[in-house]
């Protein structure tokens, strides 16, 4: 046991120095805070923006529609000094239209045609340029002026002051449920959340145990593994890796923890973080955190170069982004067969469930108690196979095993 | 006392190829042993089922009197044939860390790191990473880690391939050191010359199957009596039909004659002395070196002969 100790102990020193750690617990977490707050500011800077006057020239065949435009227009105006709109009234034909945009002579061109008042022929534009929001701008503020024309075309009239008063939105507040207290909108970040919760846990399991794999290939290739095993055996060899490496992980989901935590409470979302996600994450991470880490062990020591492992841990990276593709299917349908079934993936469980219980936390019992049972279970599995694998291969030098040779060598007594 | 080490019908096979054939031998405590063998003889596989890293087929061993390595292995110190050590570690805490996997207490650790790198003069290495020294120096930190919780018996595979004659000698030194103090060495190597000088007992082993073992002494006088030198003045033409001689060189002043088993060389002195003046004769003791071809000679054209005629 003591042996095991002194081998987890530097594999958590050796691994906490690396590259990959200061990556995934200092600069990922800084780096998304940093980039929420620089978008941000971008943003903001982009509203601050003063663009120069675009000109449109309009050709508009029903004659009603373009004082509403022009009205529509100068009201924007009002309301975006920094961005300046003017439309011009004309007779050339579009052909002659879109050669002035491709000169620059103005900025677009708008059809206004007769058939949109009355029927629903479109209205054609077209640009200079692709500017998104200056698109939807000029989009709505043609539709505001061909609506205005035809409330005016009624008979008898309507005043569209009136409809627009009824029609106004109905507003609803989201009560959070332990505080009593009304939140901010936040549908989208409710959304997101149990997303980045499985993205955690993806970098922490994935990213993490990896490096045990990138360890075991060092020792193997400098040749180091053999002086260790005159000092302990390859079972208490693993067994100090694995646990080494667990327990940075455990570092990284807590740090990570930590900034969520005091993140969620600077916006106020506590109610994100509540104690059953928190349970259910730290439930699963642990024996998955296992699983992934045995499993890289045994790949590490079938192998002799990066390369190699990485093509025979493929199918466990193609397996493991499953649960990110079908994020939004998962926490949408959280109790579809499907979903249920995916459950039941080793590799896969811990982010599975995650999306599940934060999607709907009634996720019945059995289900917690038999895919926790079950993922326990692979994790013995996998440990005594990549023991069995650790012990052959870790002695193996030359051409890489295949997956059938693997299986002969979980078989050697 | 009891033998470091028993080997007893010790079989290893890997899929249909037996890399080591039914090998008994017992060693015992307080002597350097040579473990010899061409390349591919089974000798790294044998120490490897020593060391509890694999394990034979069949047959059973004793190590330091126990069934298997691995119930003593802070008692044995082990430098294997593939050796390495972590480069971006210093040498201190690469030792250190060797050391508390051996199950040594910090506190002895320190003094005893620094007293034997005093021993091999590295002192001045210890802050250094293990990637900045030299192979030999290397080497020399891979030999302490191996001997540095000071064990009963240490088994070094190929310890003296890739370095320079002065360290092979202190490294000669250091082995001898470890048997004066009572330790039980044993080490394989391709150097016979060495092994000759260093060993009290030589173990050869070829295609997995032992050849022959025992002290120095003991093989060399198992050959010794099959080569005559003699010179002086006569005809030694007429020795060439000696009984029993299997090899011969003959010229005026001498001959070279090598005996089978059933020769008695000392017939062989009364004729010659029948028939010339003699200035020497010399049973000559065969060098490990020839024992060690001829009797892997004689395994390898063995093995190539039918069945019926090798065993004749």
């Amino acid at each position: 046991m003591n042996k095991i100790l002194v081998v987890a102990f530097r594999e958590f020193i050796e691994t906490v120095k690396t590259r990959a750690f200061f990556i995934g617990v200092i600069l990922m977490p800084g780096l998304i805070v940093g980039a929420i707050f620089l978008s941000n500011s971008i943003t903001e800077a982009g509203a601050r923006e003063r663009a120069p006057k675009k000109i449109m020239a309009v050709l508009d065949q029903t004659g009603s529609v373009f004082p509403f435009l022009e009205a529509r227009i100068r009201k924007f105006n009002d309301e975006n000094p920094q961005r300046p709109l003017e439309a011009t009234t004309t007779d050339s034909d579009e052909a002659a239209l879109q050669a002035g945009v491709r000169r620059h002579d103005f900025y677009a061109y708008i059809v206004i045609p007769t058939g949109v008042v009355a029927d629903d022929e479109p209205c054609r534009m077209g640009r200079g340029d692709s500017q998104l929001q200056l698109g939807k701008t000029l989009e709505r503020l043609i539709g505001e002026a061909v609506k205005d024309a035809r409330f005016a075309a009624s008979d008898p009239p309507i005043d569209r002051k009136r409809v627009e008063r009824l029609e106004r939105e109905v507003p609803v507040t989201t009560v959070d449920i332990t505080t009593g207290e009304a939140t901010r909108d936040d549908s989208m970040t409710r959304l997101m959340a149990p997303f980045f919760m499985v993205f955690l846990l993806y970098m922490g399991t994935f990213g993490i145990s990896m490096g045990l794999l990138t360890s075991v290939l060092e020792e193997k290739s400098s040749r180091v593994v053999e002086l260790l095993l005159a000092a302990l055996s390859p079972t208490q060899l693993m067994a100090g890796k694995i646990l080494g490496i667990s327990v940075v992980g455990l570092v990284v989901l807590a740090t990570w923890s930590l900034v969520g935590w005091f993140g969620a409470r600077a916006q106020h979302m506590e109610h994100l973080l509540s104690m059953t996600r928190m349970t259910v994450l730290v439930l699963y991470f642990i024996p998955g955190f296992l699983f992934m880490a045995a499993v890289l062990a045994g790949i590490g020591a079938a192998c002799n170069t990066l390369k190699e492992a990485q093509s025979l841990s493929s199918p466990l990276t193609i397996v493991n982004i499953v649960p990110m593709m079908l994020w939004f299917y998962l926490s949408q349908y959280p109790h579809t067969p499907l979903s249920v079934a995916l459950s039941f993936i080793p590799p896969i469980t811990p982010m599975v469930m995650v999306l599940r219980v934060c999607a709907d936390p009634a996720v019945p019992i059995w289900q917690i108690v038999a895919t926790l049972t079950f993922l326990w279970a692979s994790v013995f599995a996998a440990i005594w196979a990549a023991g069995k694998i650790f012990r052959v291969g870790v002695l193996m030098y030359g051409k890489p095993p295949t997956l059938r040779e693997l299986a002969r060598w979980v078989r050697f007594r | 006392m009891d033998d470091a080490l028993v080997l007893n019908e010790v079989t290893k096979r890997f899929g249909t190829f037996t890399a080591v054939d039914r090998l008994s031998v017992r060693m015992p405590r307080g002597e350097i042993i040579g473990f010899l063998g061409p390349n591919g003889a089974g000798k790294t596989t044998t120490i490897r089922m020593l060391m509890s890293i694999t394990y034979p087929d069949e047959g059973s061993m004793e190590v330091l009197g126990r069934p298997r390595a691995i119930d003593v292995k802070d008692r044995i110190g082990y430098l294997p044939e593939e050796r390495g050590l972590y480069r971006k570690m210093t040498v201190d805490h690469t030792l250190r860390y060797f050391g508390q996997l051996k199950g040594m207490p910090a506190a002895a650790l320190k003094s005893r790191i620094g007293e034997l790198l005093e021993s091999v003069g590295l002192s001045n290495w210890r802050r250094h990473t293990t990637e900045s020294l030299s192979k030999g120096m290397q080497q020399k930190i891979q030999f302490i880690a191996t001997i540095l919780h000071d064990p009963e018996l240490v088994v070094l595979d190929e310890p003296f391939s890739g370095l320079d004659p002065l360290n092979r000698d202190l490294l000669e030194t250091l082995l001898r050191d470890l048997k004066r103090r009572g330790k039980t060495v044993l080490f394989s190597t391709h150097q016979l010359e060495q092994a000759e000088r260093l060993c009290d007992r030589i173990l050869l082993i070829h295609r997995g199957r032992k050849l022959v073992d025992g002290t120095i002494e003991d093989v060399r006088s198992r050959f010794a009596a099959r080569k005559l030198v003699l010179s002086g003045e006569g005809d030694f033409e007429q020795l060439r039909r000696s009984p029993g001689v299997v090899d011969e060189h003959v010229t005026v002043g001498g001959a070279w004659l090598e005996l089978d088993a059933t020769a008695d060389p000392q017939a062989v002195l009364r004729r010659a002395m029948e028939i010339a003046k003699l200035t020497q004769f010399e049973i000559a003791r065969p060098t490990l070196q020839e024992i060690f071809v001829r009797l892997v000679g004689q395994d390898e054209a063995a093995a190539v002969l039918p069945p019926t005629e090798a065993t004749r």
